[in-house]
């Protein structure tokens, strides 16, 4: 149903980081800057050729499409050494299978001649994602009014990838490894980047592929986390008119999201003495506030067009078709609760760096859903890991769990514990 | 049982009436007469010619944007239901949904009209908003539309669902109870700023005294961005009460005096409570109204089903419509009593003449327009019989009985 893309990413990393090559990384990288400003430039020259050969021929050039080929690869890997999502140093050829985060790229094919013309306007909707996801393309945009300069506009390059690279940081300069989760997430922005890239580029005519998964496929996936998001996977029907209405629709919502959020809050409070006294949280406050928990992703499913119907206004299980799975009250250690939220903070960046990128995720695909009436199949599976993270970061920090949020784009893998523990409950 | 009913019935037509009478009462005396203006007296033939021109399609777009309300609603009171299917919010939340779909689909049916009603207003001059803007702003406040239609529809289905038939008994007082909270809270809604022409703080707080409403705040709403129609109001109610001046009125196209008469006329709203009886108004229509939605709406399995809703949408806009006649005709008897009121406070016909006289080339209102146009879409008196009654002012302050 859904073939896999042309540009696939490859992931051999053991998370192992060398401390003092992280601490110095973006000094070390000076060298690597300097060759692909140059190398860019001669790009430039290169993609303007290839365009106009791919144009008349129907198929790029070999030797240039190699060269372009070493130009993606060597970007990709500069990217993952920048977001430390490599280890090693890169070498400056982008060499095939040289490095442990690598792209495996397509021979020269034959590409529409209409999809070559368009390419760069085609392009853009990936750009403007990989742009809020990381080793992509980045917008700014420079005024000058009056006498005086004045500098306005936004830089969200690598805005994941950026974010799970800055808290990695710190994470490898304690531990010696960069943490799974993060790594992940940033691996998949550098990945999008690549497919980006190659598809502007003309490398490949296939469109750059958002789904998690599918970019991720081969990467040991996370043990499963107690806060989950449930659904029909392949449930993509959006219905135009609500698409359209979408926000008018969904500020009653809002509304009440904020009218509610305020008890919930309080709630909150009363549950964090409770659980730093007794250990357990309270049932009815811990029910009150899951409630509230999975109300804010039906909302967020629906205003993000992750799905379709309206949703319901008491957040009641079961009652959407993007539903949140969450623990019931159980024990939880003293210390992350007294913490909690100073502890959450890391999640809470990694959130709001995802929070962007379902924004940008949520404006493309109302234009998707409107002409085609369906959600895009890998939009709507990164909107689906967004929202299932912001959930896991919601859970935690208001008490629902002390399982700290994974950051993996990847669903959790049940353990044989896991398992056993499932059965148990069923049993 | 059908006696009881009938005496209920009556009973409760003859507290309707007595309530109207009371809400009805005013303080231009009985005995006013108005003379007949002749409207080439105070306006020249380019300036009756242009309001002409300007009205003559601005009620072709009234009535063309009417209808595409009301055909979007009957095919929704037909088909409408088959979005419940888009819902997974239950009953109430479907109700919901359903009140939504349907004002945004009279919004897109309205669309191309309010879009050529804004070209018109902007080739006048009475309109400074931008296409896009006005498109975007308008789609996007159907958001803040769609908040009070979910609590309205919440109110209803609500109490459907519990009380079966009877809901309308408990519904209408809590939709006054609604109206009586915006209309105190309505001063705080609206973005003001503090009038700073000192002569005219001192004219208002004059006007205060002479007119006993106690210190009313007035204030300055900037909207000369948006458009350039010169235009003022009385808001709130108690502690809230503000006189709200467009500060259109004051970009020097109308003198002193002139912008005492309007002060004077908001004032005069205040003093003679009509906000209050705005609420009494509604109230009175409330009863009514709910009931025939409700009777309506049976059709359909009742007001708690969310299938009703398309049609009780449709049957609510067709009510409110033959309503308007009657609302124009108490909004005019109320704003006759404020331009009373002016003329009694100001003793300056001369200066009310004056002000009306500048309202046709400002607003491109018709000094005179016809039967038709009065009754469907005049919430004011015209700009004549305005003039008319400043010159009975001078003529009624003249009898014997008054000097």
């Amino acid at each position: 149903m859904h073939p896999e893309h042309p540009v696939r990413l490859v992931v051999e990393d053991d998370l192992r980081r060398n401390r003092a090559s992280v601490f110095f990384r973006l000094i070390l990288a000076i060298p690597h800057f300097i060759w692909i400003a140059l190398w860019s430039i001669a790009m430039v020259l290169v993609a303007i050729a290839n365009w106009l050969v791919t144009l008349v021929t129907g198929t790029p050039n070999v030797t240039m499409h190699g060269w372009t080929c070493a130009y993606v690869r060597y970007s990709l890997h500069l990217n993952a050494y920048l977001y430390l999502v490599g280890n090693p140093y890169p070498g400056f050829m982008g060499e095939e299978g040289e490095y442990p985060i690598d792209v495996r790229l397509p021979a020269p094919a034959p590409q529409p001649r209409w999809k070559t013309f368009f390419r760069i306007f085609l392009a853009l909707p990936a750009l403007i994602l990989a742009s809020a996801l990381g080793g992509g393309g980045g917008f700014n945009y420079t005024s000058r009014s009056g006498g005086g300069s004045r500098y306005a506009g936004l830089s969200a390059r690598g805005a994941l990838s950026g974010s799970c690279a800055f808290l990695g940081w710190f994470a490898i300069l304690v531990k010696g490894r960069m943490p799974k989760g993060l790594r992940d997430a940033a691996a998949y922005g550098v990945g999008y980047g690549a497919q980006t890239l190659a598809y502007l580029l003309f490398v490949t005519d296939r469109y750059p592929d958002a789904d998690p998964t599918a970019m991720l496929d081969g990467v040991g996936r996370p043990p499963v986390h107690v806060v989950r998001v449930v659904g029909d996977a392949d449930d993509l029907r959006l219905s135009r008119v609500l698409v359209f209405f979408r926000l008018p629709l969904a500020i009653p919502h809002i509304v009440w999201l904020i009218l509610w959020g305020i008890a919930s809050a309080c709630a909150v409070i009363a549950n964090w003495f409770v659980t730093l006294f007794r250990g357990t949280p309270a049932r009815p406050l811990h029910a009150f506030v899951s409630r509230y928990v999975r109300y804010q992703l039906h909302v967020y499913a629906f205003l993000y067009l992750a799905a379709n119907p309206f949703p319901g206004f008491a957040g009641a299980p079961a009652s959407y078709p993007l539903d949140l799975e969450l623990p019931g009250p159980a024990r939880q250690n003293r210390w992350k609760t007294g913490f909690r939220i100073i502890l959450a903070i890391p999640a809470f960046i990694v959130s709001s760096a995802l929070g962007y990128g379902l924004g940008v995720t949520a404006f493309l695909t109302w234009f998707v859903g409107l002409a085609r009436g369906a959600a895009p199949w890998g939009l709507r599976n990164f909107a689906a890991y967004a929202l299932r993270y912001q959930a896991q970061v919601n859970a935690y920090a208001s008490l629902l769990t002390d399982a700290y949020p994974h950051a993996s784009p990847l669903e959790g893998a049940p353990t044989p514990e896991h398992e056993f523990a499932e059965a148990a409950k069923a049993a | 049982m059908t006696t009881a009913r009938g005496a209920i019935a009556a009973a409760l037509a003859a507290v309707w009436a007595a309530a109207a009478w009371f809400l009805w009462r005013t303080t231009v005396p009985a005995s006013l007469h108005l003379p007949n203006v002749d409207e080439h007296r105070f306006f020249t033939a380019a300036q009756l010619h242009a309001a002409a021109s300007f009205s003559t399609v601005s009620v072709l777009l009234f009535w063309g944007s009417t209808l595409a309300q009301i055909s979007a609603l009957v095919a929704f009171a037909r088909w409408g239901a088959r979005w419940a299917r888009e819902s997974a919010a239950g009953p109430l939340g479907t109700g919901m949904l359903l009140g939504m779909l349907g004002f945004a689909l009279v919004w897109a049916a309205q669309l191309p009209l309010s879009v050529v009603d804004l070209w018109w207003q902007r080739r006048h001059g009475l309109s400074h908003v931008g296409y896009a803007s006005f498109v975007f702003g308008d789609w996007f406040a159907l958001g803040g539309q769609f908040v009070f239609l979910c609590v309205a529809l919440a109110i209803v289905m609500g109490l459907a669902r519990r009380l079966r038939r009877n809901w309308w008994v408990l519904a209408a007082p809590a939709f006054v109870g609604l109206a009586l909270l915006f209309a105190f809270v309505d001063p705080y809604l609206i973005g003001t700023h503090r009038l700073a022409d000192q002569k005219l703080q001192l004219i208002a707080a004059q006007l205060e005294r002479k007119e006993g409403v106690g210190h009313v705040p007035v204030v300055v709403d900037r909207i000369h961005d948006v458009t350039s129609l010169p235009n003022a109001e009385a808001v709130g109610i108690g502690p809230t009460r503000r006189v709200v001046l467009f500060d259109t009125l004051l970009d020097g196209r109308f003198t002193t005096g002139e912008l005492k008469v309007v002060m004077a006329h908001e004032l005069g709203h205040l003093a003679r409570n009509h906000i209050w009886k705005d609420v009494g108004w509604y109230a009175l229509f409330a009863f009514p109204g709910t009931f025939l939605l409700g009777l309506v709406a049976r059709r359909r399995g009742g007001m708690g089903e969310p299938e009703a809703i398309p049609l009780a949408l449709l049957v609510l806009v067709v009510l409110q419509l033959l309503a308007v006649p009657l609302q124009n005709a108490i909004s005019r008897h109320m704003e006759s009593e404020a331009d009373w009121r002016a003329l009694v406070t100001t003793r300056d016909p001369r200066d009310a003449i004056g002000l009306f006289r500048r309202f046709v080339p400002a607003t491109l209102d018709e000094p005179n327009p016809s039967t038709w146009d009065y009754i469907w879409e005049e919430n004011h008196p015209t700009i004549l019989q305005r003039i008319a009654m400043a010159e009975a002012w001078r003529e009624y302050v003249r009898r014997p009985v008054h000097a």
